[in-house]
C-alpha cells in the first residue's frame, strides 16, 4: 500500500523562488513524528501523476494539499480551498492532465483540503532557490493549520 | 500549392510543444516542425557554483515526470568529474531504482497512447477510464503496474517522487533485508503483470496497423503504412541503465556530438493557411496567424554524428537487441517489449544485493576541474549530464535531455503522414518537454477566495 489514511501533499518546485513552499512544509512536517497512518509527501512537481492518481479510495480517506495560490491578497497569507474552489483547467500537470481531473474523481470518497498561501515571487521561468522572507514566515502558521486539520496535537498546534 | 497548419498545443504528452506542418492538397504533410516552446530555465547556470552534492538534488527539480533519471544521471556526472568509484551494491540499488522508473513511466505512457487506438475487431476508440470491459481490467492492470514501480521506487530512492537516497559517492542507505524481500514479492508479482499488459498492447497497436483509416475530427483519415518512418539512425548507452565516462568501454562519445541553433534548423516564418475547428482539443490555429519556429523553438537541435538521432526504447533495442521495425507503431511496440525486461532487472539485482554491504565510497575526491558524463537511459531515452567539478563545487554543468533529442528527429519522421495523424507520430515518442513551472491561479478576477483568507 502506497498511500496510508491521511496523505499531506506539499506541491511546487523549489527552482522557482516561493513556488518551493509545498516542499519546504512537508520538511518542517517530516521533523515531527507523525502518527503512522499519516504520510507527509514532497510533491514536488510530480503530484498529480504520482500521487494523485496512485491513491486507493479504499484506504485513503483524507488528503490535504500545500501549495502556492494566487489569490490577490498579500505575500504570505493562507487561505483554505476546496476542489469546488477550483476551475477546471487553472493548473496543468506536465502530462497535460488537469490537477482538478484526478482530484475530482477523488472528492467524493476522499476528504480533500487545499491550504493555499500568497506568493510573493515565483521566478518561472528563471531559476532562483530560496523563499521570500514573507512566504518563510508563513510556515509555521501553515504547520500548524495543517496539524490542527489533521487532529495531531502535541501541545503546539493551537490555533488562536 | 501547400498549406501551412498549426497544432499548439499539442496534447496527451508531457510539457508544452507546438507542431507547425507544411502539408499538399491532399492533406500529406511536405514538411514537419516540432518545436519544444517551454522556455528556456537555465539549471545550468544556476548549477555553476554550487557543491557537487546539491547540483543533482537541483536537478531532479527540472522535470517531474522523470526525476530519477536526472538524479541518477546528475549523481554519476559528478562521480565521473571527480573520479569517484560507487560501491556494487549502491550501484545495484540504482539499477533498481532505474528499473522501478521505467515500468512506472512505460504503464502511464499506455494511458496516454490508447486513446488513439482501437479495440481489435472494432470501430470504438479505447478509453482508459472507461468502466466497461475489457478496458477497465488493462486499466487496472495499469494502476497496479505503476503502483509496483512507485512503491519500489520510494523503498529504494527513499521518496515518493524526488528520490532521496543517492548521493554523490554511492547511496546515503543500503535497504533491510525486508525491504529486499518487499521488493523482490513486487518485482515478482509485476512480471506476470508486465508480461500481461504487454501482450495485450502489442495487440492493440498491431491491430492499428491493420487497420485502414482512423477517426479523427469526425473524418476518416487513412492510416499509411509507412506512419512515422525516418532515416536518422539511433543513439542509446545500453539497454537498460546506462554508460559514463568512467568505464572502461564507454558507449556515449561526447566529440560525437554538436548542436545548431533552432534558427538554422527549424522553418522560417510562415503564414497560416488551413484551419481545421474540428480538431481536437479546440480545433487547430485559426487561419491568418503567423507561425514562425525557427524563433519559437526553446530547444538547441543536437548532432549526433552530424544528424539528429533518435533516442529511446526503440534506439535501445535496435542497439542493443537486433531489433528493426520503424515507424510510430514500431517504437510503441519495442516500448512494450522493454517492460518485462524491468520487472526481470528488479528480480535480478535485488537477488544479488547484499543488504549488509556498504553503500557509500571510503573516499570521496573533490576533483580537479575534469570533464565528466553520464549516460542514462531513461524511459524516454538517453539523458546525458556533463559536469566539471573542481574543488568540491561545480564548475560547469549541462544536461542532454532525452526529447532534445528526438524533437528534430520526430520532425522528420511526419513527412509522408496526414496531418491529422501527426499526434500519434508525436505521442509514440511519449515526449518529456521539461516543464515545471507550477502555479495555481484561482479565479482571473481574485474574487471568490479573498472571503476566505485564513491568516
Amino acid at each position: 500500500m502506497l498511500y496510508p489514511e491521511i496523505v499531506i501533499v506539499g506541491c511546487g518546485n523549489p527552482l522557482f523562488a516561493d513556488d518551493g513552499l509545498g516542499p519546504a512544509v512537508i520538511e518542517e512536517l517530516n521533523r515531527l513524528q507523525l502518527p503512522d497512518n499519516i504520510k507527509a509527501v514532497d510533491g514536488g512537481l510530480g503530484a498529480p501523476h504520482f500521487i494523485f492518481t496512485l491513491i486507493d479510495q479504499a484506504v485513503t480517506k483524507k488528503i490535504v494539499i500545500i501549495d502556492i495560490v494566487d489569490f490577490g491578497a498579500e505575500p504570505g497569507s493562507l487561505t483554505k480551498l476546496a476542489v469546488e474552489d477550483l476551475p477546471p483547467g487553472s493548473y496543468r500537470d506536465a502530462h497535460s492532465w488537469d490537477l482538478t481531473e484526478p482530484l475530482q474523481r477523488l472528492k467524493d470518497s476522499v476528504e480533500i483540503t487545499i491550504y493555499g498561501v500568497q506568493p510573493k515571487r515565483v521566478t518561472a521561468p528563471d531559476m532562483e532557490i530560496g523563499l521570500s522572507e514573507e512566504v518563510q514566515k508563513a510556515i509555521p502558521k501553515v504547520v500548524q493549520h495543517v496539524l490542527t486539520e489533521i487532529g495531531v496535537d502535541y501541545g503546539a498546534t493551537i490555533v488562536s | 500549392m501547400s498549406k501551412v497548419v498549426e497544432i499548439s498545443p499539442t496534447t496527451r504528452h508531457e510539457g508544452h510543444s507546438k507542431l507547425v506542418l507544411k502539408v499538399n492538397d491532399e492533406g500529406i504533410v511536405e514538411r514537419g516542425d516540432w518545436l519544444s516552446i517551454t522556455p528556456v530555465r537555465g539549471v545550468e547556470k544556476l548549477a555553476v557554483g554550487k557543491t557537487m552534492h546539491q547540483v543533482p538534488k537541483i536537478a531532479s527539480r527540472v522535470c517531474g515526470i522523470c526525476p530519477i533519471a536526472h538524479t541518477l544521471a546528475a549523481t554519476e556526472a559528478m562521480e565521473a568529474s571527480i573520479g569517484c568509484e560507487v560501491p556494487e551494491d549502491a550501484m545495484l540499488l540504482r539499477y533498481i531504482l532505474q528499473c522501478a522508473n521505467r515500468l512506472h513511466s512505460h504503464a502511464l505512457h499506455n494511458i496516454l497512447s490508447l486513446p488513439d487506438m482501437y479495440l481489435p475487431g472494432t470501430d470504438t476508440k479505447i478509453n482508459p477510464f472507461s468502466p466497461e470491459e475489457p478496458v477497465r481490467s488493462v486499466a487496472l492492470r495499469i494502476q497496479r503496474l505503476r503502483e509496483i514501480g512507485q512503491t519500489i521506487g520510494e523503498i529504494v530512492g527513499g521518496e515518493a517522487v524526488h528520490p532521496s537516497n543517492p548521493r554523490v559517492g554511492g547511496m546515503y542507505k543500503n535497504i533491510s533485508p525486508l525491504a529486499k524481500q518487499k521488493v523482490y514479492d513486487l518485482a515478482k508479482e509485476g512480471r506476470k503483470l508486465a508480461h500481461e499488459q504487454s501482450e495485450f498492447m502489442i495487440a492493440v497497436f498491431r491491430n492499428f496497423q491493420k487497420r485502414d483509416w482512423a477517426e479523427v475530427a469526425g473524418r476518416q483519415v487513412p492510416i499509411p503504412k509507412d506512419l512515422g518512418y525516418h532515416n536518422q539512425g539511433y543513439m542509446a548507452a545500453a539497454p537498460i541503465y546506462g554508460s559514463s565516462s568512467l568505464d572502461e568501454h564507454p558507449t556515449w562519445f561526447p566529440e560525437r556530438w554538436t548542436e545548431v541553433r533552432p534558427w538554422d534548423w527549424y522553418m522560417g516564418e510562415e503564414e497560416i493557411t488551413l484551419e481545421d475547428k474540428d480538431y481536437p482539443v479546440g480545433g487547430t490555429t485559426p487561419a491568418g496567424e503567423k507561425a514562425w519556429p525557427q524563433m519559437q523553438a526553446c530547444t538547441g537541435v543536437p548532432l549526433y554524428d552530424g544528424q539528429p538521432v533518435e533516442v529511446g526504447p526503440r534506439a535501445r533495442l535496435v542497439t542493443f537487441k537486433n531489433y528493426d521495425e520503424k515507424g510510430a507503431i514500431g517504437l510503441q511496440i519495442a516500448r512494450q517489449m522493454e517492460y518485462e525486461a524491468t520487472c526481470y532487472g528488479m528480480i535480478e539485482a535485488v537477488d544479488a544485493l547484499d543488504c549488509s554491504g556498504k553503500v557509500i565510497a571510503d573516499e570521496i575526491p573533490q576533483g580537479d576541474g575534469t570533464l565528466g558524463w553520464a549516460a542514462n537511459e531513461a524511459p524516454r531515452g538517453c539523458d546525458v549530464h556533463l559536469a566539471k567539478v573542481k574543488d568540491g563545487k561545480v564548475r560547469w554543468f549541462s544536461m542532454l535531455v532525452p526529447t532534445t533529442w528526438n524533437f528534430p528527429t520526430c520532425s522528420r519522421a511526419l513527412a509522408g503522414a496526414p496531418w491529422e495523424l501527426a499526434e500519434v507520430i508525436v505521442r509514440a515518442y511519449d515526449p518529456c518537454v521539461s516543464c515545471a513551472t507550477h502555479m495555481l491561479v484561482v479565479d482571473e478576477d481574485k474574487r471568490i477566495v479573498a472571503q476566505k483568507l485564513l491568516e
